[in-house]
């Protein structure tokens, strides 16, 4: 990617970072502290979960090695995604040039598993060499037929999160708005940035299906790379979750006049108005009506559950450290369940996630923009927490600190979304602070009486 | 009180509403008929396709390989107070953090200097003024191990020179150790990082000092292990029957276990700067993976050091355990005492009581080099043969080497050394030829489930099963664990596979 293109994506003009700086840019990771994902991490994991493409990583095995089917990212069918692609380079392809290598690779991607579309990824180390993937891309695609896809997602470029965008990039230059639906549906919708973590997309989808609302493509968690290609045809967008995929949001408004909202499934009322909210875009009142029906209805019926589990919850304290969207949704989601959320994280936040923190916190809400794990120990000790819920680099922290700990980033085993969800959310967080291990450790041991 | 219903995400397809979701789902897959899938997935497993599959010339598919630098951090973290720091861009080391999470259950510190395009063109040495003195500031270590990415490989950045300057610009103390090694992931694997950090802590820490008098320790590095925790803790044991006195050189097996007493720890254990020192003057060091430490450790070691190094004695299998026992016995001058040879009847004793369960029971195999080999050699002693060896990261010389062991051994001659082969290459081999069992770690389950051929996980990474590397492998108890780790396994299989007529009290 040139210098120029790369400037226009750092100055994303609906992302909040930007907002008001003179010289726009997303956060930059500290030399020497502890870093949280790269760029190509970004991008792989946006795209990923697109289950019956091959993702080929250009680049040193290791890029790949280390990620390969390591996410939660479910697929109800074609399982192409979690088989691991590389063009594994060595020393001489450093010195000569990876290209010829990867042109071979990708037609042998195509002979063996002919997929609707291959993904090539582009690191640090193909990047520096010089390695044109574009071209290749487009060589290879004319040649086959078959659609190769540049994602120029080089490590050093920036953040997991600017990786996010480069993929949401790659997608708006070369894949959305390339086919048609076979049948057209006069309600269609796009769920951008819900990666089906734990089976959570499959908590709200027949939800929709009620409604009679096609989701023409969650991006990207289950999707499939023609559903990609036609996201352009929905009638509007949701955001769910983090602002990772905001620019393909953003200029699907541009380009196609879809309009989008960012939304959240975690938390009954969260949920509610999201569901509420696209039929609502859908611009047919008897469809708002029976959404808004649905949702009572389904409100109603997990009402007993989550009374019972408030016994359990209400006051109880939170430490949340997430990003995002996360960081104010499931603070709604939390208080409802009369728990006090007494501190977020809003490291990967923007002004808008935090004005909706100050919303639901108040105006003296702590706000936590750097998460070292000593950190969040100190935050958490200082204001007398009962539970931490944060990813899962640092629950192990958190056990050692004697603290329960809670997952509600990609390795969360359990689907927190929908209105099902807020109740095995609820259960996650009663079952973690009441679990006897905790009991036991913050007793002194018993030979220290003797 | 109401019962919580609460619906489990892995029965989700079983229920309607979601199969006809899934039915919708594909008319978007523009995909082939389900007969022409069929056709297409007994078709990869066929012999013509294995043939295909065997011919691939660029492509690599499910890799089992990690890079250097992965390999380099777990050395440096087995030295007291030592915090690791890669040289290059971020996400790497965000990865590495999380693979030892996950395999280990524990944190795991390491910072990098997050590398940027601006580097990419400057070069690194700004980041790495920076980056070390916020290191030195944040996680107030006594030494910081320096590796390397690609990125600054591929720069060419030195790190001498680097290293130098930062000192210069009163990055870190002046007398302040900074050990550092080159671990381009384009070259080698984790095993070859941690050969090279290794060397590179003790050249560094040993530089310039005078050999002392030589006193009847050895030294004992670990290598590149999944199961340090459970491994240390056993070998230290048995050189304290024998009476032996020892230095662990990258001992992590502390830092890697902390207990759950209220504090986050960022360093436990791990050899000290002092320990370093001394252990120029044991008798020899002992290398227990020798895949580990097979290039330049050993150099330093033999030629920086003037002192013995024993590298090919895996204490994995009754015999591997035997030859350390020996080894060590010859070595130090110290015998064997009554005790281990108990031990040792008692592994025998549990292998005996399981043969009926191994004896020609045909397993392909996959992992680090020394792993793979000790580990076949352990299976045969159980009657097992070995059918598929695959080693990514195994050199020809290797490969060929133990094709020709294999050969003059009963129970290895059905055996193929398949070095540099990935795992897409083994699930043909097995869909092939087919084995009773498939040795390796988790990156195997899916074949696994696919073929239908149990999984006995030994290996690294371990992320879908808890503490298994919390138990040692090696020495007599290591026997055990093994042994159990597989018998159980097969029997669980037996029994999930059993009819009515077969589904027995007594196996």
């Amino acid at each position: 990617m040139n210098l120029s293109a790369l400037r226009e994506l750092y100055k994303e003009p609906a992302c909040s970072h930007n907002a008001k700086k003179e010289t726009p840019a997303c956060p930059r990771p500290t030399p020497g502290r502890a870093a949280g994902g790269c760029s190509f991490d970004g991008a792989y994991i946006s795209l990923v979960p697109i289950a019956d493409c091959a993702h080929m990583v250009h680049g040193p095995a290791s890029c790949v090695a280390n990620t390969w089917n390591n996410r939660g990212s479910l697929s109800s069918g074609p399982s192409l995604y979690r088989t691991a692609f590389t063009s594994d380079l060595d020393n001489n392809d450093v010195v000569f040039g990876g290209e010829k290598k990867l042109f071979k690779a990708v037609k042998e991607i195509i002979e063996k598993y002919s997929p609707p579309a291959i993904f090539v990824y582009q690191t640090c180390v193909t990047a520096m060499i010089g390695d044109d993937i574009d071209a290749l891309c487009r060589a290879v695609s004319a040649k086959t037929g078959v659609p190769v896809i540049p994602v120029d997602s080089p490590g050093f470029t920036g953040t997991k999160n600017f990786g996010n965008r480069l993929a949401g990039d790659a997608l708006l230059n070369h894949v959305i708005g390339t086919m048609e639906p076979a049948t057209p549906h006069p309600f269609n919708a796009n769920l951008i940035g819900e990666f089906n973590i734990a089976g959570e997309l499959w908590a709200v989808l027949p939800l929709f299906d009620r409604l009679g609302i096609r989701i023409i493509c969650s991006l990207s968690g289950d999707s499939r790379y023609h559903q990609v290609a036609m996201m352009h045809r929905a009638r509007a967008n949701m955001m769910v979750c983090s602002r990772a995929l905001l620019n393909v949001a953003r200029r699907m408004e541009e380009k196609y006049g879809i309009p989008f909202f960012e939304g959240s499934f975690y938390g009954a009322a969260n949920t509610s108005d999201a569901i509420v909210k696209i039929a609502e875009l859908m611009g047919e009142d008897g469809l708002l009506e029976k959404a808004k029906t649905l949702c009572d209805e389904e409100r109603k019926k997990i009402t007993p559950a989550l009374e019972e589990l408030k016994t359990r919850l209400e006051g109880k304290r939170v430490l949340l450290y997430t990003g995002g969207v996360k960081s104010w949704s499931i603070v709604g989601a939390l208080q409802e369940l009369g728990m006090t959320v007494i501190a977020t994280g809003t490291r990967k936040s923007t002004e808008e996630d935090k004005l909706r923190i100050r919303e639901l916190m108040g105006d003296d809400a702590t706000m936590i923009s750097e998460g070292s794990p000593r950190k969040l120990l100190e935050i958490f000790n200082k204001y007398g927490a009962d539970v931490l819920m944060a990813g899962g680099r640092n629950q192990y922290t958190a056990l050692k600190a004697r603290i329960p700990f809670v997952d509600v980033n990609q390795e969360r085993h359990v689907p927190f979304t929908g209105f099902d969800g807020h109740v095995r959310l609820a259960k996650a967080v009663a079952d973690a602070i009441e679990n006897p291990v905790f009991k036991l450790t913050r007793k002194p041991s018993p030979f220290e009486a003797l | 009180m109401t019962e919580l219903n609460i619906v489990d995400h892995n029965g989700l397809f079983k229920r309607e509403e979601y199969q006809v979701s899934r039915e919708k789902k594909k008319a978007f897959e523009g995909c082939s008929s389900a007969d022409e899938v069929q056709k297409t997935i007994e078709y990869s497993r066929s012999e013509e396709y294995k043939e295909k599959n065997f011919k691939r010339e660029a492509l690599t598919i499910n890799p089992s390989k990690a890079c250097q630098p992965l390999g380099a951090i777990l050395a440096a973290v087995g030295f007291d107070g030592c915090l690791p720091y890669v040289h290059g861009s971020q996400g790497c080391v965000a990865y590495f953090r999380s693979h030892f999470n996950r395999h280990f259950k524990e944190p795991f510190a390491a910072v990098s200097d997050s590398m940027t395009e601006d580097s990419a063109v400057f070069g690194g040495q700004k980041n790495l003024i920076a980056g070390l003195k916020n290191a030195h500031a944040i996680y107030k270590p006594k030494m910081i191990a320096v590796s390397t990415t690609c990125m600054a490989e591929v720069i060419g950045d030195d790190l001498n020179a680097f290293i130098i300057n930062a000192r210069k610009e009163g990055s870190v103390p002046e007398n302040f150790p900074v050990p550092f090694a080159h671990t381009p992931s384009f070259v080698g694997s984790h095993i070859t990082g941690y050969d090279n950090m290794m060397r590179g802590m003790l050249f560094h820490l040993t530089h310039g000092i005078t050999k002392g008098a030589e006193t009847n320790r050895i030294n004992i590095i670990p290598g590149f292990d999944g199961y340090t925790v459970g491994n240390i803790k056993e070998i230290k044991r048995i050189l304290g029957l024998m009476g032996v006195e020892h230095i662990v050189l990258g001992d992590n097996s502390e830092i890697l276990n902390t207990p759950m007493d209220g504090e986050y720890r960022i360093y436990m254990g791990g050899t000290t700067l002092d320990e370093v020192k001394d252990a120029m003057n044991s008798k020899a060091t002992f290398s227990l993976l020798g895949d580990s430490t097979a290039k330049v450790t050993a150099e330093t070691i033999k030629k920086d050091w003037g002192q013995k190094y024993v590298g090919d004695v895996v204490p994995l299998g009754v015999s591997g355990t035997d030859a350390f026992l020996m080894k060590v016995s010859e070595v130090t001058g110290m015998p064997i005492p009554a005790e281990l040879e108990k031990e040792r009847g008692q592994a025998l004793d549990a292998i005996a009581d399981s043969n009926y369960y191994l004896h020609g029971k045909k397993f392909a195999i996959y992992g680090d080099p020394s792993y793979v080999e000790a580990l076949t050699d352990f299976f045969m002693e159980l009657g097992a043969e070995p059918k598929h060896i695959v080693c990514t990261n195994g050199t020809k010389k290797w490969g060929n080497g133990l094709s020709k062991k294999l050969a003059a051994v009963d129970f290895g001659k059905k055996a193929t050394v398949h070095h540099g082969a990935d795992l897409w290459q083994l699930r043909s081999l097995m869909a092939t030829e087919p084995v009773d069992f498939l040795v390796g770690n988790t990156h195997g389950k899916v074949m696994a489930k696919e073929l239908n051929v149990p999984l006995v996980r030994i290996g690294f990474p371990i992320f879908d099963r808890h503490h298994l590397h919390r138990y040692p492998v090696f020495g007599y108890q290591g026997v055990i664990n093994l042994l159990q780790w597989t018998v159980n396994t097969l029997m669980e299989d037996l029994d999930r596979n059993a009819g009515e007529h077969n589904y027995d009290f007594v196996r």
